[in-house]
């Protein structure tokens, strides 16, 4: 598709950026980016947080005001910045934004029909019966088979991307336009990448060009056909292809450094150390029943399918539900009708818990406030919560997780999701923990904030912090843990002892199809 | 500029340390921390305050003669003190993510009830204060179990609350205006102290008391905390249901001892004048929330808001108008200053 002469390239050129910039106060967001989007192609735009790519999609959308020298042109035409919405729609742009936009009480064809529905000529009456037969022709053009009547609640998650990419086609004009999609993929669990590829790769078949934002290299290199890299704001490299590179390769283009082979030395665990944590019989929520011991240095990963159980852990650890079944941290027990959230910081329990924004920061204040929270009552005095150990605390903390920029008075949601995370991460860090429950903590983080996140636990344990990982990146679990628990049906369905990224992947999903007695049985040996 | 150009010289990209083997983490290829002081910041912060010296400025150079005398003094700090502390009890709430619309209502159920306690009822004036603060206390007790335990509404019980506890002190004082307090009682809110009356003092003291706590101590953060990120609190260990109920309790004492002030400042009070209060109390506290840390209910920012307003109401009745001016000049500020601040705030991005 991408396999054009220079020359005729020229006439093949569907989006060209010319010396964009975009200024925030002294920082410069966007840094004289130029790159060309060929017809036909689905063209990769990868970088850390903060790196641009993102301050690129809001300029395009007309969202930010660039600085008045770039340039953006649509098929050899130029675009007026800020574009006007109307303006994209006859330039034929359409954007998918990470949260896909989606109403879940509406229908398919509301949701892809929405914006766009056309009135009949004389009573300006919806033909419901037309705009379900376009609505039917956008998904069959896709080549997939979603009835448009369905609730948009009720599809699983890559139908849900797949609407969403819909209704920005639906704007386009046949066999043309560009579509964007700002990290639209990235709630989507691996197993559903496939088919949202094929939708991408068939536009691109049809002449359309396709730009992905995405923080996911395997992604890019199984989708895009040349990918450009944002740094610091400038593009590194634009129009690589992607078969003439490799993942290391690009990040190192992203970092601006190598990384590190992405495995942590995982040392060996004493055996006549009294365990951490200690769990027989425990259950709550999806979870029905679950042994489980950490001892401290140890590093426990627990993983499984959507609603399997792993993701309930955290939940019954932090005291957040209720669980029954018995629970010991450090050989005390804790019954229980005691387990609550005050009982369990108390016993040295803390869990970093999944949802950010919802339940871990609070993004309105600012990163030194989020990061002694915590503390306040046990390092401060009740009428001074004093101010030289919460300094202290909050640069310990930038410093050993390279939080950027290095300003603890900035708010929380100033950061990028990355360096969000570290300070989630900082925050109950210096708690001194014995035991640290973390829930998808690497979940849309860049590249080097994924590093510096998975060396900072890895350290914890090595200094005695029990860790147990509750995640679906197999990658992560993959690169630190000293065991593996595979969760099915609330029940832990298999343990691997430092397994690798495929045998956890194979394990996940042979195991859907093998019959539970054999499961369970097999997870009786585990952790026997 | 000196500043500036350090500033820009670590920006810029061409310093980045791109060419460093490993993790390039060295302290000048991170982004620096913006300068704290800026014109913005300044602007955003301190704007109302601005306008307010300009108003009296205005106001004194157009009317020296009846402005500034101490009589203006005293009607500015005496008639607005109600206000500080009204203000401080409706921000109790509103500091925890809550709302509590009763405050005025339960203002002038204290300020009716300790008159008719003394005069029909034959308590003595001490007595009757601890009845009313009792009351007071209890009426946010009821309104913050609805709330929190029960997890009705909070905008629709307290709105249900005042207009019960506003019947009641009709009921009470049989719709008339009560009177009839020892004239000694007075001087605990009118006696002066440094030129300003005692009343003015105490707004002085809770405000100031507020923010050191708010600023300060582990409570202070935790109600920040309840009120930025309730789960996050929870999360935290923070017994955030406690802190809510807290909050109802001791913003309706402080609505109580507003009352029991009030009635001791005016010597009486018509309990059907309590809904008057509503609109100014959360006018001043919304617009406290626009100076000092745009965004946030400050004990300090609600004085000056009270001042801001009370300076206003003044120079308009000096020009010769009352009434709806100043209603005009109540709401036009709200939304101007309101308006600014979230301009000012706007233009500043992200990272």
């Amino acid at each position: 598709m991408s396999e054009n002469g220079d020359r005729d390239a020229g006439q093949q050129i569907r989006l060209r950026v010319g010396g964009l910039s975009k200024r925030f106060g002294p920082n410069l967001a966007l840094d004289g980016v130029s790159l060309d989007v060929r017809r036909g192609e689905v063209y990769g735009l990868i970088g850390q947080n903060g790196s641009g790519k993102s301050t690129l999609t809001k300029v395009l959308a007309g969202y930010h005001v660039p600085e008045p020298d770039g340039t953006v042109e649509i098929d050899g035409t130029a675009l007026r910045m800020p574009p006007r919405p109307k303006e994209l729609l006859s330039a034929g742009i359409a954007f998918v934004h990470q949260d896909l936009g989606l109403l879940d009480h509406m229908t398919v064809m509301d949701n892809i029909c929405v914006g766009n529905l056309e009135a009949s000529r004389i009573l300006r009456r919806v033909q419901w019966a037309r705009e379900a037969e376009r609505a039917r022709r956008v998904l069959a053009g896709l080549r997939v088979d979603i009835d448009p009547a369905r609730l948009a609640g009720d599809l699983g998650a890559e139908e849900r991307a797949i609407v969403a990419i819909a209704r920005g086609l639906l704007r386009l004009p046949p066999s043309g336009g560009l579509i964007v999609l700002d990290e639209a993929t990235r709630a989507l669990p691996e197993h559903s990448l496939a088919e949202v590829h094929r939708v991408m790769r068939e536009i691109a078949h049809q002449g359309g060009s396709v730009v992905l934002v995405s923080h996911n290299l395997d992604e890019v290199m199984a989708v895009t056909d040349r990918v450009a890299v944002f740094r610091d704001g400038r593009v590194v490299t634009a129009g690589l292809e992607t078969t003439s590179t490799d993942k290391r390769e690009l990040a190192r283009m992203m970092l601006g450094y190598d990384v590190r082979d992405d495995e942590f030395h995982v040392a060996g665990v004493a055996d006549d150390v009294r365990p951490t944590l200690s769990i027989r019989s425990l259950a709550g929520r999806q979870i029905e029943s679950l042994d489980l011991e950490v001892k401290p240095g140890e590093i426990v990963g627990i993983t499984g399918l959507n609603g399997s159980g792993f993701e309930d852990l955290p939940a019954l650890l932090s005291g957040a539900a209720p669980s029954s079944g018995h629970l010991q941290i450090r050989g005390r027990a804790i019954p229980p009708g005691k387990r609550s959230i005050r009982a369990m910081l108390g016993a040295g329990v803390v869990v970093i818990p999944e949802r950010r924004e919802r339940d871990g920061l609070a993004f309105d204040m600012t990163v030194e406030d989020n990061i002694t929270f915590p503390r306040l009552h046990t390092r401060g005095t009740p009428w001074f919560v004093g101010n030289k150990w919460r300094r202290e605390e909050a640069g310990w903390v930038v410093d050993l997780l390279d939080v950027r920029p290095r300003d603890p008075s900035l708010l929380v949601r100033q950061l990028s999701g990355g360096n969000q995370q570290k300070v989630l991460l900082g925050k109950w860090l210096a708690s001194k923990p014995d035991l640290m429950v973390l829930h998808e903590p690497t979940q849309a983080v860049d590249v080097g904030a994924r590093r510096d996140i998975l060396e900072a636990v890895h350290s914890a344990a090595q200094s005695g912090v029990a860790v147990v990982i509750a995640s679906a990146e197999i990658g992560d679990l993959a690169a630190i843990c000293h065991r593996v628990i595979i969760m099915r049906a609330g029940r832990a369905a298999a343990l691997q002892q430092r397994p690798t990224r495929d045998e956890i992947l194979r394990e996940l999903h042979t195991d859907a199809m093998s019959d539970q007695p054999t499961a369970t049985s097999n997870a009786e040996e585990g952790t026997a | 500029m000196n500043d500036a150009d350090t500033t820009r010289e670590l920006t810029d990209p061409t310093d980045v340390t791109s060419t460093v083997a490993g993790p390039g983490r060295l302290a000048s290829s991170s982004r620096p921390a913006p300068s704290r002081f800026s014109m913005r910041l300044l602007l955003e912060r301190y704007l109302l305050v601005g306008v307010w010296i300009a108003l009296v400025i205005l106001l004194g150079l157009t009317q020296p003669d009846s402005f500034l005398t101490s009589t203006a003094i005293q009607v500015i700090f005496g008639a607005s003190a109600v206000y500080v502390v009204l203000g401080l009890a409706a921000m109790c709430t509103t500091l925890v993510g809550e709302i509590d619309l009763a405050v005025p209502f339960i203002m002038g159920l204290a300020a009716t009830s300790v008159p008719v306690l003394v005069s029909k009822m034959g308590f003595s004036v001490l007595a009757a204060c601890a009845v009313a603060l009792v009351l007071s206390a209890v009426a946010g007790l009821i309104n913050g179990l609805l709330i929190v335990k029960v997890g009705v509404d909070a905008f629709i019980v307290t709105l249900a609350s005042g207009t019960i506890l506003l019947g009641l002190a009709g009921g009470m004082s049989h719709q008339v205006p009560v009177s009839g307090l020892p004239p000694e009682f007075s001087q605990v809110a009118i006696s002066k102290f440094i030129g300003l009356p005692a009343f003015t003092w105490y707004g002085f003291i809770l405000a100031i008391v507020g923010a050191y706590v708010l600023a300060f101590t582990p409570l202070g953060r935790d109600i920040a905390f309840v009120g930025a990120n309730r789960e996050v609190s929870r999360l935290a260990g923070i017994r955030v249901d406690t802190v809510r109920l807290f909050a109802y309790v001791l913003g309706s004492l402080l609505a109580g001892i507003a009352g029991v002030l009030l009635v001791a400042q005016l010597g009486g009070f018509e309990a059907s004048t309590s809904g008057s209060y509503l609109l100014p109390t959360f006018a001043v506290l919304f617009l406290s929330a626009a100076v000092v840390r745009p965004g946030r209910f400050t004990p300090i920012g609600l004085l000056i808001a009270v001042y801001f307003i009370a300076t206003g109401n003044l120079g308009i009745q000096l020009f010769g108008y009352s009434g709806w001016p100043q209603q005009l000049f109540y709401g036009g500020s709200l939304v101007a200053a309101v308006t600014a601040v979230h301009i000012v705030r706007r233009k500043s991005s992200t990272f």
